[in-house]
Parts: structure tokens; sequence; C-alpha cells
């Protein structure tokens, strides 16, 4: 658990962050969302304290993060970064080692840690670890950087902008994986980012900043049904509010009773996938199939479209 | 097929400067037209090949030494606790550049002797520089993501200093040493003005006696070191930047 409690850091008479707090449940992903120059990464670089308060604490499960010195608090709390920061004169193994190394693990723990977090970052141990940053692809790289920020077993990780660089494609496939590692490791992941639609898709909770100040704390469909403020509202954007809250959905609890014809849809995807479907076919109504396979029902359009209004 | 060519040339040069100094007798017909009066072709005073040992040597202490003064004044400038010594730190390297070595020579011979002492102050002072300013550059351009990564992982700041800053600084550093050597290589023909052992003394004795052949082998001795170390310090940079995937930095 992270207690935020009346963070402000001033820079001169700016405050940049003004009395935020907030309680971050562990096992969580939240992200912290604002506009640039809203305090979010200075909020986030104060966890680590990358940043030094001005005034106010942060707790980790309790203890006060500044009663350790700052390099080995963050030797104990992953931080991966936009544009991903790779050492370029290290190999990538070598790069996935760093925190292990700084904190004195032995060579074969190391090495077994960087194999198994490469495997898991669909990157061949063999092929890819002696090899150096910038003889990767962006989205390689952007893997390399999560799996370095994991090295150490954290329990919290740290995310700044960690998807910016990467295109629309590649960046979809990374936030799958992050949500895979989420729920494998069960790490607290607290991540910023200026983009609602990443928000939506991947918070458990989340946090607005504007200005400095935290301007609502709460599910995406509560931020989606009632944003605070009109702040809040254009950061949502009306225009596409119904889709995100559809997007927050999963296809199986949309199911109705019937059947229909045509392609069905997978029970996992999401309810906004659906009825971008339905749509884009013309159809009124399609066979949802459970993942072994088997016809459970139909979603229709009708249907679809009631969960999009506004939850009263 | 031209990719070759280059280093066919510096290999024929090396061949050359190795035949000259071990065997210089050899020469002797093509320097004989530029003597008059039945002057020697080859210089007679002292051994060639201990001459330019001599003289690399002095080149290598004065550049050495300049080196870790140098990287340790752009390292403990470039420290947060350093900062505000950073324009004097410039002042007095620049000073050592802008005093011409001839003048310095004049100054140190009084203090410490003729021979080589005041020779190796006099490149010291003057190789200080070039070495300074590109670790300076090195240091301060380290990629921020970077820098930041290393912070975030946990680094303290020597951490980040030895494994971070310095490496990835590395080919610029490098680059600044080559200008230094090869300024060095060339002052340090007049250390013999004040008795230094160097290729200077062929120089002299030629102009003394009005030898072109003496000066021109000692000049094209020097000419010559100089093309291959910088070459070879060229390529030992080009090494180190390519193994960063920065090739284009120093390009």
């Amino acid at each position: 658990m992270i207690e935020i409690e009346n963070i402000t850091k001033r820079y001169g008479d700016a405050a940049v962050v003004d009395d935020v707090s907030m309680v971050i449940e562990p096992h969580t992903l939240t992200v912290i969302v604002g506009t640039s120059g809203s305090g979010k990464t200075t909020l986030l670089r104060m966890i680590n304290r990358l940043v030094e308060p001005t005034s106010g604490t942060i707790k980790l499960d309790g203890v006060d993060n500044r009663s350790v010195p700052g390099h080995e608090l963050r030797r104990s709390i992953g931080y991966a970064i936009q544009g991903n920061g790779l050492f370029p004169h290290r190999t990538v193994a070598q790069n996935i080692g760093t925190v292990p190394l700084l904190l004195g693990w032995d060579a074969a723990r190391i090495k077994a840690r960087v194999d198994e977090l490469m495997s898991l970052l669909q990157l061949d141990p063999a092929a890819f670890g002696p090899r150096y940053p910038h003889e990767l692809s962006g989205g390689q790289q952007q893997r390399v950087g999560v799996a370095r920020a994991l090295a150490a077993e954290p329990n919290v990780l740290l995310m700044d902008e960690p998807f910016g660089a990467l295109d629309p494609i590649i960046r979809t496939k990374a936030q799958q994986d992050l949500l895979a590692i989420q729920k494998r490791f069960g790490t607290t992941i607290i991540l910023v980012t200026h983009d609602m639609e990443e928000a939506v898709h991947l918070g458990d909770r989340i946090a607005v900043m504007d200005a400095g100040k935290l301007i609502q704390y709460a599910s995406p469909a509560e931020i989606l049904a009632k944003p605070a403020t009109g702040f809040v509202e254009t950061l949502v954007g009306a225009s596409d509010r119904p889709f995100k809250l559809l997007s927050l959905g999963e296809v199986r609890d949309a199911v109705e009773p019937g059947s229909a014809d045509g392609e069905g849809i997978a029970a996992e995807a999401s309810q906004r996938d659906a009825l971008a479907e339905l749509l884009w076919s013309g159809r009124a109504a399609m066979p949802v199939t459970s993942e072994d396979g088997t016809a459970i029902g139909r979603v229709t359009v009708q249907g679809l479209v009631k969960r999009a209004a506004r939850p009263q | 097929m031209k990719a070759w060519i280059p280093l066919l040339l510096r290999l024929c040069l090396l061949a050359l400067l190795v035949a000259f100094l071990s065997n210089p007798l050899w020469f002797e017909p093509l320097l004989k037209p530029l003597t008059q009066n039945g002057a020697p072709a080859i210089y007679n005073q002292g051994s060639l090949s201990s001459l330019a040992f001599q003289h690399l040597r002095t080149v290598a202490i004065a550049t050495a030494a300049a080196i870790v003064v140098a990287v340790a004044l752009a390292i403990l400038v470039t420290r947060p606790a350093g900062v505000e010594f950073l324009p004097l730190s410039r002042s007095l390297v620049n000073i050592g550049q802008t005093f011409p070595p001839v003048a310095v020579l004049a100054l140190a011979v009084p203090a410490v002797g003729f021979g080589e002492k005041p020779t190796l102050i006099a490149l010291f002072l003057y190789g200080l520089l070039p070495i300074f300013e590109n670790t300076l550059t090195g240091l301060t351009t380290t990629p921020a993501n970077v820098v930041e990564a290393a912070r975030g992982a946990g680094m303290t700041g020597w951490q980040r200093l030895l494994k971070i800053e310095l490496p990835l600084s590395v080919p610029v550093i490098l680059a600044g040493i080559r200008l230094s050597v090869v300024i060095s290589l060339a002052t340090a023909t007049i250390g013999s003005t004040v008795a230094a052992k160097t290729l200077g003394e062929v120089i002299i004795a030629g102009l003394q006696s009005n030898n072109l052949a003496f000066v021109l082998q000692g000049g094209l001795i020097v000419a010559a070191l100089a093309v291959l170390i910088y070459d070879a310090l060229s390529a030992l940079e080009r090494m180190a930047a390519r193994r960063m995937g920065q090739g284009a930095r120093n390009a």
C-alpha cells in the first residue's frame, strides 16, 4: 500500500504538486492522467525520491520513504521511463541485470532472473541477451526497459509514459503484456500518461491531475460516468465517452439468450469491439463463443447501446 | 576495393619509418643532393631511433599527466559540489593553451633547469585544454534519459559516473587525447632548444649548420609519427563508438 499524504513540491513560488493525498491499494494498477505540466511526473518521481517533496510524506507499506537513503529506496522500486533509457554500452542481459547487480546478487541468480524475464517478454535470452540496445527495435527496447525495471522483484513499479514512443499496434501489445505481468507478479503499478484512452484501458483506478492538484481519483467507470469537473470531462472526451465505457466491459457480461448467424465473437473480447464489429458488418446481433468454442448466446446492437448509456 | 587503400598506405608509411629509423644510411643517396660542401646527409650526432624513442616518451609522459589532471578536473566540475569551479577551471586550462610553449620553456628553465623537465611542463600545459573540454562535453551530453534511468535504478553518484557517464564519454575523451597528442608531438621539437632529447635536435642542428637534409629528416620523422598515431587513435575511437551504436556522434 502506498499512502501519499499532503505532498507538495514547490520550485520557487510555483507549486508543481499542490497538497496531494491519495492511497494506492496493493496489487492494483493506478494511472495518473493529466496534461503536460500538471505535476503527474513530479508526483510519480516523489514516490522513489528522484524528486524530494517540499512538504508531506509518502509511506510504502506503512514505512516513510525517507527512512532509507534515496539510492537504496530506488533499488527496491521498479522504474521504467519513456524512451526506456537503456544503457547503450551494455548488452541487453547486462541492462536487465542492473539492479540485481547493485544489490549484490550472485551471477547465477542474476542470469536465472534475466532469462526468466526475457522469456516472459518474448525475447529469446540466447538470441537477444548478448546484443546491444541499438540492435533492437523500438518495441523490443521497451520490453527490455520493463524487464530491467522488474528485475529485482520489486513490489512497486513506477512507469512514466512507458508506451509514449511506440506505434499504435506495438503499444496495444505492450499494454496487454503489462496487464499480464501485473496479474502474474501482483506488482503494484503506478503509471503516468496523458492518454485517457490508455488510462481507462489499463487502470484499476485513475487519478486525474491538473495544475498540481488531484482533481479526481476514482475507478474508470466512475470517471467516465461522473467526471468531477469540466476539465475531467474534456480529458475524457465527450464524443467517445460511451465507447470508452463499453471498452471497460467484456462481452460475456452483455450476453443475451438466443442465437444469431454469421461469425461470432469471443466472450472475453470487449463490448466496444463487439459493437464495432456489429456496426461494421451491418448486423443486429451476433453469436458469442466461450473459450472452448461453444456458443453461449448472442450480443445485440440494442443491448450494447443500452449499456453505453450514462450510468445512473 | 577502395577500403584497403588507406590501410595499405599507412602500412607503407610505417614500414618506411621503421626502415629509416633502424637503417638511416640506406636513405643517404636520397638526401645527399640536399647537402652542400660534403656535409653529412644523415644526422651523425646521435642515433635517430633513440631520439625518436625519447621524443615519444616525452610526449607520452606529458600526455598521461594531462589526461589525469584534465579528466579529474572535468569530473570535479561536473559533480554538484564542483559546479562553481567550472568557470575557474575553464580559465586556467585556457591560459595553459594560450600561453606559448616557447614562453613556458623560457620561464621554466630558471626554475627547473635545462633538459626534459621544462619540455614536460610546456607540453603538459599545452595538452590540457583539448582533453578537458572534450571530457566536459562527454560528461555533460550523456543522454538525459539514460542518466535518469541510472538514478532510477538506484545507482549512487559515483556508480553513475564510473558505470554510465565515463564509459559513454570514452569516444569523445579519446578524440580530445588524440588532438592533444598530435599537438604535443609537433610542439615537443622546440624542447631541444633547452637541451631536451627530442627529434627537434636534428632540426635545430640542420638549421645551425645550414643542412637541409637534417631539417627534412627531423621534420619528416615527426610528421610520420603524428600521422600514424593520429590514425591509430581515430581507429580506437571508432571502435569505442561503434560498440555503443553511436557512430554518428563522432563523425
